[in-house]
Parts: structure tokens; sequence; C-alpha cells
């Protein structure tokens, strides 16, 4: 077992314990939850309210080291495994994207300002907002 | 206005973001978090949002004044205009439906291009794997290479000048694709 990271969809970085078995990426049930809030439980992989039914449980679990690409599988998310690097980034899939982009209602975010304080988009609510990408390059 | 730097330098974006005082939250997003939530391709680029937390104007390419006219053929003041009205009367210029239509949907490859670009970064933060930053901007780049976010965006973290010979070339091959990107076009005066 490695230190590896795990990035998950919304930016957020986990230092966990990566296992690498013939090209598989593994974590324990926990590190799962801690990098990504989603756990293999009785009823299937949750997070929050949200169950997703596990049909193999083999297939994704093996002595409390879940299989990060099953996972991936299961919840509709993209995976990009560097497992010699141990670095995993998880993300939306293109058609759920597009899903949520045409519902147009305005998803919210969570990042450091310049002063290193978590802002939330949502801190904003109930007034207009313009919503400004820029970037120093 | 919130701004978010789509950027994974911190030191460059409060450079920028002191250069004068200002009063609205700017955000750091290294991994382009936003970009993939709100279909953003280019910067700067710019999403009304209302009260009711729903998008009603796409994200477009909206420069905040005419100093890159020349090169990008946008009036700034089309979009400045359209802005004040909507704030001023809550009067839009686009009705839902072609909200949609003018939205960036990603496809596949943009989408892994994003996650190998934040392995990238990632690495880039431990400071250890230079080799291996390298390999992860090259594959988005492979994976998604009309997208300024990774193309332009990806040129300062590789040591590339951003404003040099590498970026014309970039123009270039964007150009003859047919200049892929946002398709709102506001403000463009050679259209």
């Amino acid at each position: 077992m490695t230190v590896g990271q795990i990035i998950n969809i919304d930016g957020q970085v986990s230092a966990v314990e990566l296992s690498e078995q013939s090209g598989k990426v593994s974590v324990s049930n926990s590190a799962l939850e801690q990098a990504t809030g989603w756990s293999l439980k009785p009823e299937g992989l949750c997070r929050d309210q949200v169950c997703v039914p596990v049909l193999n449980v083999a297939a994704l679990s093996k002595a409390d080291q879940v299989d990060l690409s099953e996972f991936a599988r299961l919840v509709q998310q993209n995976i990009v495994i560097d497992a010699q690097r141990k670095v995993v980034a998880l993300g939306e899939q293109a058609q759920i994207r597009g899903t949520e982009m045409a519902t147009l209602e305005a998803p919210d975010f969570t990042l450091p300002d310049i002063h290193g304080r978590q802002v939330s988009f949502s801190d904003y609510n109930r007034r207009k907002r313009l919503l400004l990408a820029w970037s120093s390059w | 206005m919130i701004a978010v730097a789509l950027d994974a330098d911190e030191a460059a974006v409060r450079e920028w973001a002191t250069k004068e005082p200002m009063s609205m939250p700017i955000l750091i997003d290294k991994y382009h978090i936003v970009a993939d939530l709100y279909g953003i391709v280019n910067v700067p680029a710019a999403v009304w949002v209302d009260e009711d937390s729903k998008i009603v104007r796409p994200a477009d390419s909206i420069p905040g004044s005419d100093m890159f006219r020349s090169f990008t053929n946008v009036d700034s003041e089309v979009h400045h205009n359209l802005l004040r009205k909507w704030v001023r009367t809550g009067e839009r210029d686009l009705d839902d439906q072609q909200v949609r239509e003018f939205q960036v949907s990603p496809n596949q490859d943009l989408q892994l291009a994003r996650l190998h670009r934040r392995i990238a970064i990632a690495l880039r933060e431990q400071g250890s794997d230079a080799a291996g930053v390298t390999v992860h901007l090259a594959r988005a780049e492979e994976l998604a290479p009309f997208d300024w976010t990774i193309r332009r965006g990806n040129m300062p973290l590789a040591g590339v000048d951003p404003f040099g010979d590498e970026f014309f070339k970039f123009v270039g091959q964007w150009s003859q694709a047919g200049r892929p990107g946002f398709k709102l076009g506001t403000g463009r005066t050679d259209i």
C-alpha cells in the first residue's frame, strides 16, 4: 500500500492508501467514503440518502478493498487512473453533464478565494449573479 | 459579480487580482471545476444566473474591454449593454430554449481531458514528478485539442509563452477547424 491521491468529482483532493494489483487500483471502504462521500453498505453504494444497487459485490469489493474502476462504473462517473503515480481522478460523464446543463439550474460550487477563505456560489443566492471566468494566462 | 480564475498558478492569480482594489469575490479554481459545470471553454467568459438560481444566459466569450478587439473581433459594449438592461429591468435577450441551444455541451474526450489535466495539477502541487505532469498535460491536449482552457491554459504550466509561437500555431489549427468553442458570439463584428 502506498499513499496516493483521489481527486473527487468536485475537485477535492484526498490523500488515501491506494492498493494496486495487476493494474487494478482499490481503496478501503472508509477511505472511499472520506474521498468521495460514497461507501459500500448492505443496501448498495450509498452517498447521503442515495443508494445504487450493487448486483455483483465480488466484482466491486474484496476484503474491505473497493475497486475504483468498478466503483466509477456503478456510480456512472468517469475515472482516470495513473496506477504508477497513484493518482486517481473522478469526473462527470459527458451525457450526464449535458443533461444537467439543460435543466438550466445553476450548479453550486465551493472554492477558495484569494485570501484562502472558502466561498460558495450559493452564498450569493436570491440575487442576480454574473459568473465571470478569467485567468492569468 | 463573482470572479473565478481558471488557473493553477495561485501567485499569478493574486498578482492580477490585487492590481486594483476590487470588491467582488475572486475564487481560484485550479482544477477547472467551474469550467466543467458551466461549459466554459475559454476565458474571459460570463454566465448570467438569476434570483432563482437559474442560468439565463450561457457561457460566452465576454471581453471586459476592447483591448484585444482587433484579434477577437468582439465589441465589448454589446454585452455590457445587454447586461445593464437585464440588471435594471430583468429583461433577457435569450429565452430558455436559446440558452440551451447556445450552451456548449461536453463530449467524453473533453471530460477525460479535464481529468488528465486535474491529475497533472495534483502532481504539480506535489512538486516531485515533473515527468508525470508533462504526460498528463499532453494527454489532456490530445483529447481536447481545441479547448482553450486546456490548450492555452496548459502553456504556462509547460513553460510555454501563452502569447508566443506555440499559441499562434494553436490559433491557426483552431481556426482551420472552424473555431470550435462558444456558440453565442455576443458582440462579434465578423459574423
